[in-house]
């Protein structure tokens, strides 16, 4: 029987698929890197550095892909139920990680597993079925092609219980798409840096869990005090309504208060019609009810209903990012017809955000008459004309026409196509959020210095839009780090939630309670991992673990060639003005909090790779010696 | 809350999960009156208990099952360790689900009697409502209408 473990918290076992020789291997996960790493994102990373050596081709079988789980998932610990999956991105070519709620990570530690780890190709598609600690490869050629939501269906109709957890990948992904993503749950996607890809690429259209193991803690009456203290604080957060009953969509009103939109490209960041397309409108006119993540008290997830003659359809979510990247990014103020392109893009199993990113800067060029409209093969990109987006989206995710030099990237698109290569919006290679980084420079420097790739879940320093300055300068010594446009003391505030950051995926908590609500700091991480695994770690321990994780997948990066001259960010947000809106004539000083960042860090400053002396602080003396055989140790 | 351990295979209410329209329905106990999985039970291991609460005998329990395949509402499980079937205890008369429901979907009540408003009827309910009052007077539950 699973579950027989002498982990707390943990599962215990970490499961090794080969889809090339279809060789499954069950090992004991090893005790001092859960201690060093806890689980999910820091147990991915520290794998990942092992296994795939540089200049491995992220499509080909050397790369492995990792679904890793944190020992508080399954615990029903309030908003504790993320899953963390990382590989090398075949669109950015460093760390490729993503982060997702849902059921599907409890139910893989049930399914008796903290981690799984896929290796190799399978030479036909297949599907793996995991239940009870029993691996199983099924024929999934029925199944290749289908569409994200039809195969959920088929699925769970062939498996014939509806308690299994899926993830699946999309058309997008079997047609090598680099920003598609895992779909669980049908609407929850790990989209970021491309995973879908990887997976498709092994052959494997979907991971079916299943378990009836469980989850013990250490000390129950410990942990059942911390759930309690903690649902307290939830429920008497003043954020907790906007984001019961919005969830992120809340922030579009918001992001245009502040003059932070991405209208039309990043030329617009305030827009008069920004209510039409808003959270608040979803709420009032197509909200039918709530849904939450497994154990979560805050159902943040929405179900709506689209009502118009030839389109009526219900559907779940849409977050910020999907909402703002479909809408103002696109200059649409259609919310039906955005919802729908939202639905498409999901079902299809890209990532909306770089989707709207790939079709918001084909949109300016040819605007612009750049391109002209026989190059992006006769379709008239005009702002906002959602029937020529909607067959755009499916060019790109079944690689036809102009969609096929899209499906590569924006930053690829631009380089092959020799244009509009100043106004690609991407870092590193992966296309930038809904956020105007000129009216939020701590968000700007979190893109700037993020291990993946612009993207802001890498930091979040959501306190900065509170402006308080008291905040700053009690937490970081510096008025300025918690003022949206203030410069010095961003460095601190950038680095300081990064370890957060690090640290609760690594968990598997969910970050709007860490960093949005601002509930859990150290203090109480160190008592929850007590309580939960019996580890006693001291609050500085808990502390180094997020940088422990962040340093790592720097290191990483740098193995990858990233230096200084990466961490930065497109043109126009160094050097034009904002236009109009509350941050007015500001653009990002992105040296000054480099510079600090780096300082902060501990890591060269010319080069921006993290020093010998950091790192052995850190406890990564193999990694030091690594780094001195390939050359790469700074000074 | 009974093992000691966290798991949804232990769970003695379940809920299933409808992606395709969003619906969530929770499936528990619905404390029967004439219990059918007390009435099938082969060796008298489960009972109804002086609150009315299904109970059970481990020791008598011989694992048969037969109360899974009777309950109508499918709200009995079987534990996936030793083979027992969970059935909802209401914790005593604590329950532990409807505490922590954040958005009190669940709730639990003595159901002694069901008001239905006449003003949010139609005519053609009028029927409906007189069957279902009979219905429940059966099981000792009055319907009145305002």
């Amino acid at each position: 029987m699973l579950g027989l473990s002498r982990f707390y918290g943990y599962v215990g076992r970490v499961l090794r698929v080969n889809l090339t020789t279809r060789e499954v291997r069950v090992l004991e996960l090893e005790k001092g890197l859960a201690r060093a790493y806890l689980g999910g994102r820091g147990l991915n990373i520290v794998r990942l550095y092992y296994e795939v050596p540089p200049s491995t081709n992220p499509l080909s079988p050397e790369n492995k892909l990792f679904f890793g789980v944190g020992p508080i998932v399954g615990t029903g610990f309030p908003l504790g139920a993320r899953l963390n999956v990382s590989a090398k991105s075949p669109q950015t070519g460093i760390l490729g990680d993503s982060n997702v709620g849902g059921h599907f990570a409890p139910e893989l530690k049930y399914a008796g597993f903290d981690q799984v780890v896929i290796e190799g190709r399978s030479d036909r598609p297949i599907y793996l079925y995991i239940q009870n600690g029993v691996v199983e490869f099924r024929d999934a050629s029925g199944l290749w092609g289908m569409k994200v939501k039809e195969a959920f269906e088929a699925i769970r109709r062939e498996v014939g219980d509806h308690r299994v957890q899926i993830a699946v990948v999309g058309p997008a992904a079997e047609n090598l798409v680099v920003f598609s993503g895992i779909f669980f749950n049908r609407s929850r996607p790990a989209a970021r840096t491309g995973l879908g890809t990887v997976m498709a690429s092994k052959g494997l259209k979907a991971v079916v869990v299943r378990g009836d193991g469980y989850v013990e803690v250490a000390k129950p009456e410990l942990f059942e005090r911390i759930v309690e203290e903690v649902e307290l604080e939830v429920y008497s957060h003043e954020q907790y309504w906007p984001r019961r009953v919005m969830g992120t969509t809340r922030i579009l009103m918001a992001a245009n208060k502040i003059g932070i939109l991405p209208g039309k490209h990043f030329t617009e960041s305030e827009v008069p019609y920004a209510f039409e397309v808003s959270g608040e409108k979803l709420a009032l006119r197509y909200n039918v009810k709530n849904r939450a993540c497994f154990s979560c008290i805050v159902p943040c997830s929405r179900v709506f209903v689209v009502k118009r003659f030839d389109q009526c359809f219900i559907s779940e979510g849409p977050e910020y990012e999907a909402l703002a990247g479909m809408t103002v990014r696109i200059g649409n103020k259609d919310l039906d017809k955005a919802l729908k392109a939202i639905e498409e893009v999901n079902d299809l199993g890209m990532d909306v955000i770089s989707v709207s990113e790939v079709v918001s800067w084909t949109m300016e060029l040819y605007s612009r008459g750049i391109l002209s409209r026989e190059e992006v093969g006769g379709l008239a990109l005009e702002w906002g004309d959602m029937d020529v987006v909607m067959e755009l989206l499916r060019d790109i995710a079944y690689r036809r026409g102009f969609g096929d030099v899209l499906a590569d990237g924006v930053a690829i698109a631009a380089e092959k196509l020799g244009k509009g290569l100043d106004i690609a919006f991407h870092v590193k290679r992966l296309e930038m959020i809904q956020a105007d980084p000129r009216g939020l420079k701590g968000y700007g420097l979190g893109f700037a210095v993020s291990s993946r790739g612009a993207d802001h879940l890498r930091s979040e320093p959501f306190i900065e839009l509170s402006d308080d300055p008291e905040v700053g300068l009690r937490m970081f010594g510096e008025p300025e780090a918690t003022l949206r446009l203030g410069v010095r003391g961003k460095g601190r505030l950038v680095a300081y939630y990064e370890n957060l950051c690090a640290l609760v995926d690594s968990l598997g908590v969910c970050k709007n309670l860490a960093e949005n609500m601002d509930i859990l700091n150290y203090q109480k991480v160190a008592e929850l991992v007590e309580a939960v695994t019996g580890m006693t770690l001291s609050v500085a321990e808990v502390g180094v673990i997020g940088e422990r994780i962040v340093n790592l997948e720097r290191i990483y990066d740098v193995r990858e060639g990233v230096r200084r001259e990466h961490d930065t960010l497109p043109n126009r947000f160094l050097r034009e003005p904002l236009k109009v809106g509350a941050s007015v004539g500001h653009v990002i000083e992105l040296d000054l909090m480099l510079d600090e960042y780096y300082e902060v860090r501990g890591w060269d400053r010319k080069s921006g790779i993290p020093t010998a002396k950091k790192l052995e602080e850190l406890g990564l003396t193999d990694v030091v010696e690594d780094l001195r055989c390939r050359g790469l140790l700074p000074g | 809350m009974h093992e000691r351990v966290f798991s949804t295979s232990f769970s003695r209410i379940r809920v299933v999960k409808d992606d395709v329209v969003g619906m969530d329905f929770p499936i528990v106990c619905q404390q029967c009156v004439q219990a059918v999985c007390v009435s099938v039970c082969p060796t008298g291991a489960l009972y109804v208990g002086d609150d009315g609460v299904v109970r059970l005998e481990k020791e008598r329990c011989v694992r048969c099952g037969k109360c899974l395949d009777v309950c109508p509402y499918g709200a009995v499980f079987q534990d996936p360790v030793d083979g027992f079937p969970l059935i909802c205890d209401l914790c005593g008369g604590r329950a532990v689900c409807v505490m922590k429901c954040p958005t009190n979907a669940l709730s639990l009540y003595p159901l002694a009697e069901v008001v239905v408003r006449a003003e949010d009827l139609g005519k053609r309910y009028k029927l409906a409502i007189t069957e279902y009052g009979k219905l429940l007077e059966r099981w000792g539950i009055r319907v009145r209408v305002k």
